[in-house]
């Protein structure tokens, strides 16, 4: 039974859970973040003995009870994922407040150091990762704290700081040099909170996605970086058309079923110029993967880890639970022309079922009568937003019936997904087959590799013609040029970009220094996510070859045991400088060292003997050259212990002991000596 | 054959032979994980999977900052412990029902540095109750209740000490065999004092001589040379009368024998009880006796060591006393 009365341990305990779920508040309901307070609360209480008594494990276990039901009712719609992590944190609260004993105790520093390693599944972030292990550091200062309480505060940290600097080297070179396996089975992954692209869009909904300003993902470039015009990063491809939203087409799905079910991937191939680049994505916990057109993946383990669809996009085997990084080679000048066509115009020629639009089919019908020619026809479409007055906007009207119509014959003002959706739409009325494709289009160039973020989302148009096969219109580059070469911020008003997150440091670009502080930062942030979140089985070959050259199975060995040798060593270096026992004075060593000499000769000191009477035994029991120098040390080695002498005084006493001793090591040589002779 | 306790007896004498003074080295320090460290190893494992699954590095890079941790505890916890240095105090003899304190005194280097940290637990082995010393606060010597249960001679059992500094990873622990000779008196039971003139005739009632009232108040003399100082009268002395010496009745009582008799074996212990109490009873009062337990005869004497001699024989009734000294 263990008090929290001024219990240091305790104390350190419940802050460090308390600040583990906050970190974890967008994953955890807000009744069990209560619950968490309360429990907090209550350990807090009994700290400062506000209050003498914990609650009963009755009333704990009602609760416990209660808050299980709970949570089983939302459990459906939490997910496997956050429902287990919920559960956690409920636990520990409830185990907070009975906290009675060593076990308990012990159950909870368990729970709590597995709940820090959860929040990396929500954060990796450079901030987030450190204040994890200063979490983590808090829980060990805590363990510590109950294992020697006495002990001042600060001893301890000092301590457990050493400890922790000392761990750190370990568990690098561990990292290192550990192998790394691929997952071993599939995790639950969490239900999608984040803002990103989704596989059904509504004109409009990109709008709400340019008000974020978080990462998308990283592409770093060897050789040739695409210029502005040529920065269109294809993720969805959306072939169902309703009348007001795009979705992927369930044909297409099916389809690329069966191509999964039969192994029979894609297989694109390029010709021409070409970018070659490494993606860093963020986590969506989807599948979907971004890259310029045409997209192979680059090399055997971006090769295993993608799967290519027939619509030339690229998808992960798992959903991106983690910072995913593939490498990618893009043909920018390649045809769209190497899948099924006659699929592709089956799925791509189909309208929405009910009529709908009946202005948009006059009209197309109309141009179309004109306009024989198929890219005759969609350029008359694109003149026709260029001269009719339409605007760029994040902030279009709202368009309930008959959307096409309203956007194309009244409002005239609509975001990339509106021009896309209508442009498609006319074409598949006039017999071209197109489709949506979503993704993001531009990027921040910072020496060798492009930042997406979130604002940069887009939507396209891509119509089938004979001769070149699919191909990308943008609707959006007639209207606003700028939103192509420049970005999004130069295509709207100031004032709009990011309007709805006022603090974001991408509002600020014309502040020169706020600027400055944000690229620094995004380029710590890639440094971190190529460098850690990104080493993975392929970095730690090369890093492998770069020691040792060509991997044989020998050498690989060897290295292991080398890395092992090295990690023992660092042991070492820590803890042998405390096993060596305090070094002896140097008159008493001399002292010793004549005892073991007349040890020889069998004589021996008793423990309970001082110095003088043992001299006058030895000079009893054994010749006068023996007996006489050491009589002299003893008369050194007393006067040197109980009388302090200066130092030049200490340094004549030592090397006169030195003398003697050395005296009295001949005399024992000189009568081993005579005893031979004696007995010969 | 040997049971298994006795196999790992043998072997701890041989491994950790009794001493009196310890300083622990790798040949008596123990070490392995504790269940907590089972528990930590268990999460780094979870740790490894989950980011493992998750193809999560920094939960991979915690894992393994763990596992430096536990490693480096391996070298903290035995290095700690290994700076341990205790001796055993000395020890007296106790009675039956009753129980020995013995004193361990640990060490106390100048240097902060050789001195080891946190709790530590100590208790015999095969104990169950072990108490908790901790090592930045506490006192020397620290007493360790050894509980007697069987007259005759003690074998002071192993002391186990346990150590889980700092983190509680690891167990590290010893049991040290301390050279020490206990013996366990009878319990004293209360009875009245029968002394007997044993020399004349044991048995013989009328010499039997009543001593009740023995410290009955009898008169006032002056003091003697070599008289004991607390029969000194101090009122009178306060009074400036000079020392003067109070006379007791009993003081001036024949010298007598206890007398162990012969009874059948389920009445020995009782009646060793009762002579220990007298024993115990007459040497408060400072008066000469002598006992007689038939294989062993001690002459009438006085003093602490007369009694501890009798209470030896006592102890280790029915051998005599000739055998102690020779342990």
């Amino acid at each position: 039974m263990t008090s929290s009365i001024n219990n240091h341990s305790h104390f350190v305990l419940t802050l460090t859970f308390l600040l583990t779920s906050l970190t974890l508040y967008t994953s955890v309901m807000a009744w069990i973040i209560i619950l968490v307070i309360c429990a907090v609360t209550m350990r807090l209480a009994l700290y400062f003995q506000l209050h003498k008594h914990a609650p009963s494990i009755r009333t704990l276990n009602l609760l416990a009870l209660l808050s299980g039901i709970v949570l089983a009712y939302f459990s459906l719609q939490l997910g496997v994922l956050l429902g287990m992590l919920n559960l956690l944190v409920m636990a520990s609260a409830l185990k907070l407040m009975l906290l009675r004993n060593n076990r308990d105790y012990h159950q909870l520093v368990t729970t709590v150091g597995f709940l820090i390693g959860c929040g990396f599944i929500f954060q990796q972030g450079i901030v987030f990762s450190i204040i994890y292990l200063l979490l983590m550091v808090a829980l060990i200062l805590s363990l510590a704290l109950h294992y020697s309480p006495s002990k001042s505060l600060l001893q301890t940290s000092k301590d457990i700081s050493i400890m922790g600097l000392q761990a750190l080297p370990i568990a690098l070179l561990l990292f290192l040099v550990m192998p790394k396996f691929d997952p071993l089975w599939q995790m639950p992954a969490a239900k999608s909170t984040e803002t990103g692209l989704s596989e059904k869009i509504t004109p409009g909904d990109i709008a709400k996605l340019s008000q974020s300003s978080d990462l998308v993902f990283r592409a770093s470039f060897t050789g040739d970086i695409p210029q502005p015009q040529e920065r269109y990063w294809r993720a969805i491809v959306l072939e169902d058309f309703d009348g007001a939203s795009w979705q992927i087409s369930p044909q297409r799905m099916a389809i690329n079923n069966q191509y999964r079910q039969y192994s029979e991937e894609f297989d694109a191939s390029g010709e021409g110029r070409v970018f070659q680049y490494e993606v860093f994505a963020e986590p969506t916990h989807q599948n979907w993967l971004y890259a310029i057109d045409v997209a192979i993946p680059d090399g055997s383990y971006s090769n295993q880890r993608i799967w290519q669809n027939h619509d030339y996009q690229l998808i992960s085997q798992a959903p991106l639970v983690s910072t995913f990084q593939y490498k990618v080679k893009s043909y920018p000048s390649a045809n769209l022309n190497q899948s099924l066509y006659s699929l592709d115009k089956r799925i791509n020629l189909q309208l929405p079922p009910k009529t709908g639009n009946p202005k948009t089919q006059a009209w197309v019908d109309n141009l179309r009568s004109q306009h024989p020619d198929d890219v005759d026809f969609a350029q008359k479409i694109l003149e026709y937003f260029e001269n009719q007055g339409f605007s760029y906007t994040l902030k279009p009207p709202l368009m309930q019936d008959e959307p096409v119509d309203q956007f194309l014959f009244e409002a005239k003002q609509g975001f990339c997904s509106h021009y896309a959706s209508a442009m498609a739409y006319a074409l598949r009325l006039g017999g071209i087959p197109a489709r949506l494709v979503t993704g993001y289009q531009g990027g921040e160039l910072r020496s060798d590799y492009l930042s997406i973020y979130q604002y940069d989302a887009h939507a396209w148009v891509e119509a089938w013609f004979d001769e070149t096969g699919w191909q990308r219109i943008d609707p959006t580059a007639v209207v606003a040029p700028d939103r192509i070469q420049y970005g999004l911020q130069s295509a709207v008003e100031a004032e709009n970009f990011l309007y709805n997150s006022p603090f974001s440091l991408a509002r600020f670009n014309s502040v020169t220094w706020l600027n400055d502080l944000r690229l620094m930062l995004n380029s710590v942030d890639y440094a971190w996510t190529k460098w850690v979140l990104g080493f993975d089985q392929e970095q730690q070959k090369d890093l492998f070859k770069s020691f040792i050259g060509e991997l044989t199975p020998r050498k690989v060995a060897l290295f292991a045991f080398g890395v092992f040798a090295l990690i023992f060593t660092l042991i070492a270096l820590f803890y042998l400088p405390l096993w060596r026992k305090p070094k002896l004075d140097k008159s008493t060593s001399y002292y010793l060292k004549a005892q073991q000499i007349l040890g020889k000769l069998g004589i021996y000191r008793a423990d309970s003997k001082g110095p003088i009477d043992f001299s006058s035994q030895v000079a009893r029991a054994t010749d006068m050259s023996i007996s006489a120098p050491f009589e002299r040390l003893t008369k050194l080695y007393v006067i040197h212990m109980y009388r302090p002498d200066t130092p030049i005084e200490l340094r004549k006493h030592h090397a006169m002991m030195a003398k003697e001793l050395s005296k009295m090591k001949a005399a024992v040589k000189a009568l081993g000596k005579v005893e031979v002779l004696e007995q010969s | 054959m040997l049971n298994r306790h006795e196999v790992f007896g043998r072997w701890l004498d041989k491994r950790i032979p009794s001493a009196n003074r310890f300083e622990l080295d790798h040949k008596s320090i123990f070490i392995f994980p504790s269940k907590f460290g089972a528990l930590f190893l268990f999460l780094c494992s979870g740790l490894f999977l989950l980011g493992t699954n998750y193809q999560n590095n920094l939960m991979i890079m915690l894992c393994y900052f763990l596992v430096s941790l536990f490693l480096l505890n391996l070298f903290i916890t035995y290095v700690n412990f290994s700076k341990l240095d205790l001796q055993l105090g000395k020890t007296h003899n106790g009675f039956v029902n009753d129980s020995i304190q013995i004193p361990i005194w640990f060490n106390q280097s100048e240097h902060k540095k050789q001195r080891p940290n946190g709790d530590l637990q100590i208790g015999f082995y095969k104990h169950a109750n072990f108490l908790t010393l901790d090592l930045n606060d506490f006192s020397n010597p620290v007493y360790l209740a050894l509980p007697c249960e069987a007259r005759g001679r003690l074998e002071l059992p192993r002391v186990t000490i346990c150590s889980y500094y700092p983190l509680g990873l690891f167990r590290c622990w010893t049991h040290l065999k301390f050279k020490t000779s206990l013996l366990v008196y009878p319990a004293p039971i209360s009875t009245p004092i029968s002394l007997q003139n044993s020399s004349e005739n044991p048995k013989g009632h009328g010499q039997r001589e009543q001593t009740m009232g023995y410290d009955d108040f009898d008169s006032l003399t002056p003091y003697k040379k070599g008289e004991p100082l607390n029969h000194v009268a101090w009122k009178q002395l306060a009074k400036g009368q000079g020392m003067i010496s109070k006379q007791f009745s009993t003081q001036q009582s024949n010298t007598g024998w206890l007398v162990l008799q012969k009874t059948s074996p389920e009445f020995i212990e009782k009646q060793l009880s009762h002579l220990c109490f007298q024993v115990m009873e007459l040497s408060k009062n400072e008066q000469r006796f002598g006992l007689n337990l038939g294989t062993t005869q001690i002459l009438p004497a006085t003093g602490n060591e007369h009694q501890k001699a009798c209470l030896e024989a006592l102890a280790i009734y029915p051998q005599s006393l000739a055998t102690i000294k020779e342990v």
